[in-house]
């Protein structure tokens, strides 16, 4: 028996095999050119897709190599899948990057362009995806001024180059560009490239002044899988106000003899009343079957995430479908993919802040099975705000595509991709008739419908030739077309005699009114002719230039088309024969240096050149009919000048890796922006509306940017990586004013919402300093009555100044991540420096007069202030901040069985420390924009508000098939 | 040569013609060159300068005639009403309306910006509605009254600037945009008097909520009335002539002008309309004087708008009503009454209760049920933050005063009695046998009481330069008579020149 099986064992040894498979990236990237060698010496090198096919004989083990990974020895089988591991910092001759229609090497890359794979972004409870990339990429802020799972986040590039108009980059999703980030799901991106210079972003013209971000999904994936991933978190506020409990405020009462103040006996902490804590959950199942000719992926997931704040949750569904095929002796490639999500969601009703803060301790929450309420303005139960209302939004993203790629000849390829976008927001809101506010209603039911949709066709031709083995071109050159149709719907009554209904029936209402309903239409249009040319001499020198022609429909009739040129190069210094002595440390020394204008052109709006008649002047009585009329009106000042915002970027870089195991990249840059967008004020007359959009300003940033990573430990036990992003942008407002429109500074940060402050402006926009500039008087002290003394002059006139800025001056991002056999740890944190804060916050729950009858901090009752708030920079701060942002540790299983091929599990913990001397709730505050950067209303209803962050942590577990 | 080959390529794919067409397509709009070619266009067309009289906001500055801040601005500068910081903060405002009392002002108060946006914007849109009407094609027969009511209705905000400002720069046109240089008073006086003079036959005889001949000959009284502050030249005897050609009556009861449904008081010559329902906004006064839990005293539901606690009557004026005077009514003092329990409301910051007093203890702490109420209109259970009622702009009683004042100030003490005469019977009193100027002065106070007309009487008068509860003596030079050019303004038109004194 022994010998039979023997005999058997030597007779299958030595069957032929024909072994195919794929070998990929910890990205899922293929490989191209590694090394494939079988144990008795057949080899080959993987294509173009990391594929490879051996003829071997059953049994023997095949050994992959490649440049900077390590090798792999693995028994040949008929199908094999295999992942390298990089050995040290990936050379960055095997990382492809996208820069808008195609890719690139990144060691040909001229331009200033950070990419993030998928294992690099960020971990924890996504709920928009521009969260991944927060602290990730230098100059690159993300800002999520709330922990409201229903609101987005802020990305800004290299400080914003724009006033009025968006500072948002543009993202690009699977080539598409203008696509809102949050249609594909973060499980699905596997790296997100971002171009930060104007060299880079050129290529996307009207579009590109505040950078681009390039994201990739995993459309091709060379292997065949089943996933499942999934987590629950759990949340809990991190900060809380400290305000006097029902105690404390007996307490204070009793002491200070307080005439008129009403104890209502109960115990109260209102801000714990709203707040529960939040429990949420994800699945996602993504299976993928790719093949030479052939292949198709596919994942669904789930997302349920509760906001702390009681009732407020997001709900997404979100699917994909990509498929693709090649024909015509593969020259011929065609692939069509479908993402959609929906989302469910419920906003908060921002007033409950602010009623939280103000009410008395003592009032319990219900009285006799009713809410109570004490009166007061600003003084109703929060509680019954939060539970009196229904608010259901739901939020619908489609984007699908269908493209092909023809290799007309070799070298020669033709692109073809058409897309459909659509993005539609419906919103219900009913108030019943017992809703303690909207009494006078008596019942207050609303719905709106709003559809957004971009047709895009993009069309372009790339040609790579290589000469001589030396000289490397790459054409291409290209067509876009971009419709862009939004229009909606509302209604809403007044006037239910029953609450049964919701919003689901606004005709019981009858209480009509004139602007009962409203519908609205416009569409813009973008087209662009594109071209680059891209030359590669000897892995030495490299050229990029770049031209695009934009022409809008938004554009004045003075202006319709607009041209986008750049030009840039870099030069890679290690390469050069001199260099050869330091070959066995220098890994690589590149040097960047590039020059672009882009533009933007977002701040503009539709139809805002032209003079159109419109009904926003309101109705008039008509007494002959007895009866009201629309009235008609010209609706705007018409310019027939408006165009795109003018960015002109210089970047200079240099890359350097060395010791195999260190790289470095950094970026300096000016960039100068001019025909500002801006709404004017104009005199009127003889203008007929006072505002007037114009292109005037100049405003400019400059900046460093500095990358390091290191591969500080790896061997076959232990990896240690560490990533450090730093930058540091300063900007001036240069010009506000031209010939026509003179402006030199312009108030803004206005804390109209808040009490005693209507009128009350904080900053000030003025040429010679940055956005968000505070201004105002001087804290000097407070005199013996307890009353603000600030600053004057000789005739006593207080003196107003410059009280600091809300922008930072350094923003720090860190990431490191340690495995030890089948344990992995990575930890994230990131950072702002150098900002001020203004704590209207404070200003507006601080001051004397506020007990018995409203709420105060427990800290103010030590502070001798008998006045009420004043601005000064007595409530300004530092709000520099250092943020623990996540903590996560996993454990992969030793599993390999017919079940599984992995298991992973781990826990993430988000947001667990801060470091900051700001005494507000939280130092991350909104900072772009124009109208409050940098001051913490945290209250509603302003456009600033703060909804407390969480401290969430998550378990989770990764499956794989 | 390959890219440009490659870009030809890619621009014949697509049919060269809808590849690089840009045009605007409009869907809820119309370009204004494609409007108004029908009577009805037209008159929607005209209806839009009846809307622009209720107002509107920019830059953080409302201006609604009826408060904010249009009302605000002129009441607080008399001796009618004042804004107290109330404890706590609420109303200080970075002081802009202690400023006001006490005639402090400079021009970069926001709140002095809000007439002149008022007027302006009033202004430019009836000089578009003027162009377009001339490019309508409309026929002299049809168009020549629509000219007549949309220039006297334009004098109309310029004599409020004439007034408020002074000197102004006056501008007719909608073309240019060149911006116009400041004309003298004198000039605005002219002109206001020309367009007027030129229109009034043209405009219609009886139509309420729009610009009439009655409206017309009430505004050039007020002009000749008050020609010796605008001008230095008393014209008393113009100002009776023009009266002549007024016709009206006043209404037996004083409040039926005010009333929710006052569109039928026959009394009123010229009102803007309201209505809530139909979107009009501006017509919330009431929100802005009564206290905060006002609402139980209006409704045992509390279904009454919010009040936000803010503008006052001026210590003084309540006590200058005899206790007869049934237009005392129209401030509103004493102990609320909660209709839920039949007592005083409480106020639940200080458990005090909710008793309105004349005294205001201190301007700048004052207590929140410190200072009579504004209560001249109508208020009811339900009403909404927008009020309905039409807010009164001239009513035929000014004509009487007018007579009266012109008589006694040309000598003729008797003959000014008998107007005098219908007005005090109707509020319930007997008239003094001989009239002087200090009792039309104070008159006038009384019967038009929140009616907007208080800053320029005590100009007239002399008074608004003396000094009153916390405001001392205004400066000799008596700059204050005028506002200051808004800096605003000066900051966007360096033709504009700033009044003198400021």
């Amino acid at each position: 028996m022994a010998c039979l099986a023997c005999l058997i064992n030597t007779l299958y040894a030595q069957e032929k095999l024909t072994v195919s498979g794929t070998v990929v990236n910890p990205d899922q990237a293929a490989l191209t050119g590694v090394s494939v060698v079988s144990a008795s010496g057949a080899g080959t090198v993987t294509d173009g897709d990391g594929k490879f096919t051996l003829s071997v004989t059953r049994g023997e083990t095949l050994t992959f190599s490649y440049v900077g990974y390590q090798t792999v020895t693995e028994t040949a089988g008929p199908e094999m899948f295999i992942e390298l591991l990089p050995t040290a910092a990936v050379l960055d001759e095997v990382v492809v990057v996208g820069v808008g229609y195609g890719t690139m090497r990144k060691s040909d890359l001229t331009g200033a362009i950070a990419s993030v794979s998928a294992k690099d972004l960020r971990k924890g409870v996504i709920t928009s995806a521009e969260q991944l990339l927060q602290g990730k990429v230098a100059g690159l802020t993300v800002t999520q001024p709330s922990g409201d799972p229903t609101q987005g986040s802020a990305l800004r590039l290299r400080g914003g180059t724009s006033l009025s108009a968006s500072n948002s980059p543009l993202i690009v999703v699977d080539g598409i560009p203008g696509v809102d980030m949050n249609t594909v799901q973060p499980s699905e991106i596997v790296s997100i490239d971002v171009l930060k210079d104007a060299s880079a972003a050129a290529i996307y013209g009207s579009r590109g002044a505040n950078g681009v971000i390039i994201v990739t999904t995993n459309r091709e994936t060379g292997q065949r899988s089943m996933s499942y991933n999934g987590y629950v978190a759990v949340g809990n506020a991190a900060n809380q106000l400290d305000l006097l409990s029902a105690n404390q405020w007996r307490d204070y009462v009793r002491k200070n003899n307080v005439a008129g103040a009403v104890d209502y006996g109960g115990d109260t902490d209102w801000q714990n009343e709203l707040q529960r804590t939040a429990v949420s959950n994800s699945h996602t199942l993504a299976f993928s079957n790719g093949g030479k000719d052939s292949g198709f992926s596919g994942s669904f997931s789930y997302l349920d995430a509760q906001g702390i704040i009681k009732k407020s949750s997001l709900n997404r569904l979100a699917g994909s479908v990509t498929g693709y095929q090649y024909g015509l002796n593969k020259r011929l490639k065609m692939e069509a993919s479908v993402h959609a999500n929906k989302d469910t969601y419920q906003p908060t009703n921002m007033s409950i802040y602010q009623l939280a803060y103000n009410l008395n301790p003592t009032l319990p929450v219900m009285q006799d099975g009713q809410y109570t309420q004490i009166g007061g303005t600003q003084n109703n139960n929060p509680v019954e705000v939060l539970n009196n209302r229904k608010d259901d939004q739901t939020r619908t993203r489609i984007l699908g595509f269908g493209k092909a790629e023809l290799e007309i000849v070799e070298g020669l390829k033709g692109v073809v991709n058409g897309s459909y976008e659509y993005n539609s927001q419906q919103g219900r809101f009913y108030q019943p008739s017992y809703a303690y506010d909207g009494r006078s209603d008596r019942g207050y039911g609303r719905r709106n419908l709003d559809d957004y949709t971009n047709l895009q066709l993009e069309t372009y031709l790339t040609y790579d030739k290589t000469f001589q083995n030396a000289h490397r071109l790459n054409l291409m050159g290209g067509y876009s077309y971009l419709n862009n149709t939004y229009e909606g719907f509302g209604a809403e009554r007044r006037g239910f005699d029953t609450d049964l209904f919701d919003y689901n029936n606004l005709a019981a209402g009858i209480d009509f009114r004139l602007g009962d309903v409203y519908s609205y239409k416009g569409q813009a249009k973008l087209i662009s002719f594109f071209g680059r040319v891209n030359y590669v001499y000897d892995d030495r020198y490299m050229v990029t230039a770049t031209l695009r022609r934009d022409g809008s429909s938004r554009f004045g009739a003075n202006h319709k088309w607009g041209f986008f040129p750049s030009a840039s190069a870099a030069w890679r210094i290690s390469e050069e024969s001199f260099m050869e002595g330091t070959r066995d440390w220098l890994n690589n020394l590149k040097l960047r240096i590039g020059y672009g204008v882009t533009g933007n052109q977002d701040g503009i709006g539709e139809y805002r050149s032209l003079s159109l008649m419109g009904t926003g002047g309101g109705a008039y009585y008509d007494q002959a009919t007895d009866s009201w009329k629309q009235s008609y009106g010209i609706t705007q000042n018409p310019n027939p000048d408006l165009k795109w915002e003018s960015t002109a970027q210089t970047n200079i870089g240099i890359d350097i890796a060395f010791l195999g195991r260190f790289n470095a990249t950094i970026d300096a840059y000016i960039k100068k922006t001019s025909d500002l967008l801006y709404t004017y004020n104009v005199p009127q007359p003889p203008y007929l509306y006072d505002k007037m959009l114009a292109n005037v300003g100049d405003l400019s940033n400059r900046g460093i940017e500095l990358t390091l990573g290191a591969n500080l430990i790896n061997n076959d036990r232990f990896t240690w990586n560490a990533n450090l992003v730093m930058a540091h942008n300063k900007q001036k407002v240069d010009r506000l004013s031209n010939d026509i429109y003179q402006t030199d500074a312009v108030p803004s940060g206005n804390l109209h919402d808040l009490t005693g402050m209507s009128g009350v402006f904080t900053q000030l926009l003025k040429e010679g300093y940055a956005v968000g500039t505070f201004w105002g008087p001087k804290f000097l002290g407070l005199d013996d009555d307890g009353k603000f003394i600030l600053e004057t002059d000789d005739a006593g006139n207080v003196i107003q100044q410059y009280l600091g800025n809300a922008q930072p001056s350094l923003s720090l991002g860190f990431a490191t991540d340690f495995a030890y056999r089948g344990f992995d740890l990575n930890i994230a944190a990131n950072g702002m420096f150098g900002q001020k804060i203004l704590n209207a916050q404070a200003m507006n729950i601080s001051y004397p007069g506020r007990l018995p009858g409203y709420n105060i901090l427990d800290s103010w009752l030590d502070k001798n202030v008998t006045e009420g708030p004043i601005y000064s920079d007595y409530w300004i701060e530092d709000g520099s901040f250092l943020r623990l942002q996540s903590v996560t540790l996993g454990y992969t299983l030793p599993v390999h069985n017919a079940w599984f091929s992995r298991i992973r599990v781990y826990a993430t913990g988000e947001n667990l420390l801060t470091f900051t001397g700001y005494s507000g709730l939280d130092p991350e505050v909104n900072f772009s924009g124009l109208n409050s950067p940098g001051i913490d209303k945290s209250i509603g209803p302003g456009d600033n508000y703060y909804y407390p962050r969480a401290k969430t942590f998550s378990f989770g577990i990764n499956l794989s098939f | 040569m390959k890219l440009k080959l490659s870009l030809y390529f890619a621009a014949g794919i697509c049919l060269l013609n809808a590849c690089t067409d840009l045009s605007e397509e409009l869907y809820d709009r119309v370009q204004s060159s494609d409007y108004g070619k029908t009577p009805a266009e037209i008159e929607t067309i005209v209806g839009r300068a009846y809307s622009s009289l209720r107002g509107g906001a920019s830059d953080g500055v409302n201006f609604y005639p009826t408060g904010e801040f249009v009302f605000f601005v002129t009441s607080v500068s008399s001796d009618e009403c004042v804004i107290p910081t109330r404890v706590g903060g609420d109303w200080y405002d970075d002081g802009v309306y202690i400023d006001l009392h006490k005639h402090t002002w400079t021009a970069d108060n926001p709140k002095i910006w809000a007439p002149w946006k008022y007027c302006y914007n009033g202004i430019a849109a009836t000089n578009a509605i003027l162009y377009q009407v001339e490019q309508s094609g409309l026929d002299a027969a049809d168009s020549r009254p629509l000219f007549a009511e949309l220039k006297a209705l334009r004098a109309y905000y310029y004599y409020k600037l004439l007034d408020l400002y002074g000197n102004v720069p006056l501008d007719t046109t909608y073309v240019t945009n060149e911006a116009p240089g400041t004309s003298p008073r004198a000039e605005v006086y002219k002109f206001v008097e020309k367009e007027l003079l030129e229109n009034v036959d043209y405009l219609p005889e009886n139509a309420y909520g729009r610009f009439t001949k009655a409206a017309a000959n009430l505004l050039l009284a007020r002009l000749y009335l008050n020609s010796e502050v605008y001008i230095g030249q008393a014209r008393w005897e113009d100002c009776l002539t023009v009266c002549g050609k007024i016709s009206g009556q006043l209404e037996p009861d004083y409040f039926t002008s005010f009333k929710t449904d006052n569109q039928t008081s026959r009394e009123i010559i010229f009102a803007i309309p309201y209505d809530a329902t139909v979107g009009t906004v501006g017509n919330y006064l009431a929100s802005m004087t009564y206290h905060y839990e006002q609402m139980w005293a209006f409704s045992a539901t509390g279904n009454y708008q919010w009040c936000g606690n803010g503008i006052s009557a001026q210590p003084g004026l309540y006590s200058a009503f005899d206790e007869n005077d049934v237009r005392r009514n129209s401030l509103l003092i004493g102990p609320q009454i909660d209709l839920r329990t039949g007592s005083t409301i409480i106020m639940p910051a200080s458990g005090n209760p909710l008793d309105y007093t004349e005294e205001i203890s201190n301007i700048n702490e004052a207590l929140q049920n410190e200072g009579a109420r504004l209560s001249k209109y109508e208020d009811k259970e339900g009403d909404l933050w927008e009020r309905n009622y039409d807010m009164v702009l001239m009513r035929y009683a000014e004509v009487l005063m007018m007579q009266a004042e012109c008589n006694v100030r040309l000598g003729n003490p008797a003959a000014a009695r008998a107007f005098v005469e219908q007005i005090r019977s109707r509020a319930g009193l007997s008239t003094p046998e001989t009239i002087d100027l200090a009792f039309i002065d104070q008159e006038l106070r009384r019967e038009f009481v929140f009616e907007d007309h208080r800053r320029t009487d005590n100009i007239r008068f002399g008074t608004f330069f003396n000094a009153w509860w916390e405001k001392g003596a205004d400066p000799a030079d008596k700059h204050t008579g005028l506002f200051p050019i808004p800096q605003q303004e000066l900051n966007k038109n360096n033709k504009l020149t700033q009044n003198t004194g400021y």
